[in-house]
């Protein structure tokens, strides 16, 4: 199988487990984001698969070879540090050329690569300068050409974008996602943002407590959450208490019931998590409760200019939904609302 | 608007008040005092030490020059054989540091292993050491070999007393380097060794020219330690100014110590370009 396979991969440091048995395949030219919040593994498998951290257990194979316990110098893997790791005694030219000189790469031809590079991503005026002298979005670009002028097998990018302001960090996604798919190079991004994962990843890998929680395309992970933890980390959500009651039917605390689809087949009276996003609510003038509409009483407001998001509490839960202002009905704190949940919108979670 | 606030302005943090201004320029020149002194000293015309001399003439730099061209028979070895052997136990005790104290920085940042804090205040241990003692545990040692030694044994001394110097400066510099720039040289195919040598030395450049130069200055005014260490025949330009002022107090001595001043100035000068502001942990 071609790709990058990891096989029951773990990492221990003394009896603290950093990550736990997991089993990925990483097809060939996809970008794949590892995405969890800090804390969570992510970086140290990362840090696994580029060889600066040896393996507690499992194996790395690229393309049917077993790479786990190859030196990280000898794995030709391209990688991008959250603090770019530009070389400061070097000029952006020099940075770039450094993976050639090691390979043993004549003068000119290095020249060329470096120029091919630069032109790549628009810098050609800076080759001599410093890399002191660059912009944060300049330097991201640098390390980006530094870590592919050799044509790694793969490119490996751990936060890099973390240290440019929103604005910058928008088009560098847009940016990199770009030369990813031109070079179709096989790439691994490292992030704890999950619009950024959503923007570049072909596959999304949700990473949470040390292990894999979740791994899909970013539509299916945020429509389709495997569990509770990736449907509370990927977007908001609400996220309430139900039992089911067959027939495609749910009960809430309060006692109401909702329509869900009828694909979950589940047992009668097990003790579920309903995931509603807060975008599929509808709220409307209030009306007696029918079918999946329930009436609630407005808690909490909070327009945010772009969109509105309004709390509403019925059948003894919090749900919020979100509007754009001209949707809005000018809600007020305390005033009666109907809440309409769409029975497609309505995702079952084992609790 | 208040009136009272024009009188008298209230100091900002950073800016200093005539008191500490007074006081900073005291401190100074209590500092500067007996180098001025010994300046003033080496212009007197008289023969003898009183202070300040009675009359001002060249006589002192004539006879220092004199001794250093061709010396007395009184003396043992000229001033000229002095320095020679000076520079030459400098300039190895600068090499020789620098090569322990680089690696030394290196695994103290980098490394972790066991005895790694009793490592750190070892390394200290020398500037606490009392010189005396050492100077005289150095000679019980050295003669106790079977061979001998002669300038080896300074260089030896040397090293121990500068290598303090070298590796806190060292260190320093490594603190500054993350360890992402080697990690990153790896990737890019540098093996460990090849991404210190040409990402880490590099970086730390201006940590090790300033411990190198600070070592040179150490072993080149060291006194106590080479005291016990030195022989009739190897001695360094302090021990050998010792030697002139024992017997009978030469004046000439103090033309040499103005030399020696100007070089430890230009030394210090040549460390301060090229290390820049605040790159020197003495």
């Amino acid at each position: 199988m071609t790709g990058l396979i990891l096989e029951n991969v773990e990492k221990h440091y003394g009896t603290a487990c950093a990550v736990r048995d997991v089993n990925l395949h990483l097809p060939e030219g996809k970008l794949v984001c590892f995405l969890g919040p800090s804390g969570c593994g992510k970086t140290t498998l990362l840090r696994m698969i580029a060889g600066l951290e040896s393996l507690s257990g499992g194996e790395i194979r690229l393309d049917g070879e077993d790479i786990g316990h190859t030196p990280a110098h000898l794995r030709n893997f391209g990688m991008v540090f959250q603090s770019l790791a530009l070389f400061p005694h070097m000029t952006v030219g020099e940075n770039i050329a450094y993976p050639l000189k090691l390979r043993g790469v004549g003068k000119a031809e290095q020249q060329a690569r470096v120029v091919e590079l630069l032109e790549l991503i628009q810098l050609q005026a800076m080759i001599d300068r410093p890399v002191a002298k660059l912009s944060g979005g300049q330097r991201q670009r640098v390390a980006i050409a530094r870590a592919i002028a050799a044509r790694p097998k793969i490119l490996l990018l751990d936060e890099p974008l973390s240290a440019l302001d929103a604005k910058l960090r928008e088009s560098m996604q847009v940016e990199i996602r770009q030369l990813q798919q031109r070079l179709n190079i096989t790439t691994i991004l490292v992030t704890h943002d999950q619009r950024e994962a959503m923007t570049m990843a072909d596959i999304v890998v949700v990473l949470g407590e040390h292990r894999v929680q979740q791994v899909g395309t970013p539509i299916e992970i945020y429509r389709h959450p495997a569990n509770e933890f990736v449907a509370d980390f990927i977007g908001s959500g609400n996220i309430f208490p139900a039992t089911t009651l067959g027939n495609g039917r749910v009960g809430l605390p309060g006692g109401d019931t909702l329509e869900v689809p009828a694909s979950h087949s589940v047992i009668v009276g097990e003790k579920i998590k309903l995931l509603v996003r807060p975008e599929d609510l509808q709220l409307s003038s209030p009306q007696a409760t029918a079918g999946n509409r329930l009436l609630g009483k407005v808690t909490f407001v909070r327009d945010i200019g772009a969109t509105v998001e309004t709390t509403v509490e019925c059948s003894g839960v919090s749900f919020t939904a979100l509007n754009t202002p001209c949707q809005g009905m000018d809600l007020g704190i305390g005033q009666a609302v109907s809440v309409t949940i769409p029975a497609q919108a309505c995702r079952l979670l084992s609790a | 608007m208040s009136v009272s606030s024009n009188k008298r302005q209230a100091l900002l943090p950073g800016e200093t008040g005539r008191v500490a201004g007074l006081l900073s320029a005291f401190i100074l020149l209590l500092a500067v005092l007996p180098i001025l002194t010994m300046i003033v000293m080496s212009f007197s015309g008289a023969a003898n030490l009183d202070f300040p001399p009675s009359s001002y003439s060249l006589q002192w730099y004539r006879a220092a020059w004199h001794t250093f061209v061709s010396p007395d028979a009184s003396d043992v070895l000229s001033l000229g054989q002095a320095m020679g052997t000076s520079l030459l136990v400098a300039c190895l005790t600068m090499i020789f540091a620098t090569l322990i104290a680089v690696p030394a920085a290196y695994a103290l940042t980098r490394c972790e292993f066991r005895g790694k804090a009793v490592a750190l205040q070892l390394m200290s241990l020398p500037l606490v050491f009392p010189m005396v003692v050492l100077g005289l545990a150095l000679l019980l040692v050295f003669d106790s070999l079977p061979f001998q030694m002669t300038t080896s044994r300074l260089v030896i001394a040397h090293v121990i007393l500068a290598l303090p110097f070298v590796v806190k400066n060292c260190t320093a510099a490594m603190l500054g380097i993350g360890s992402e720039v080697e990690e990153a040289a790896r990737m890019l195919g540098a093996t460990p060794r090849r991404a210190i040598v040409d990402v880490v030395v590099p970086l730390m450049k201006s940590g090790i020219l300033a411990g190198m130069l600070l070592a040179f200055i150490v072993s080149f005014n060291e006194f106590t330690v080479t005291y016990f260490l030195y022989t009739i025949d190897v001695m360094t330009v302090p021990i050998w100014m010792y030697s002139r002022t024992v017997s009978s107090l030469d004046p000439t001595v103090f033309s040499f110590a103005v030399l020696i001043v100007l070089i430890d100035f230009v030394l210090i000068w040549a460390l301060e370009k090229l290390v820049g502001e605040g790159g020197v942990s003495f």
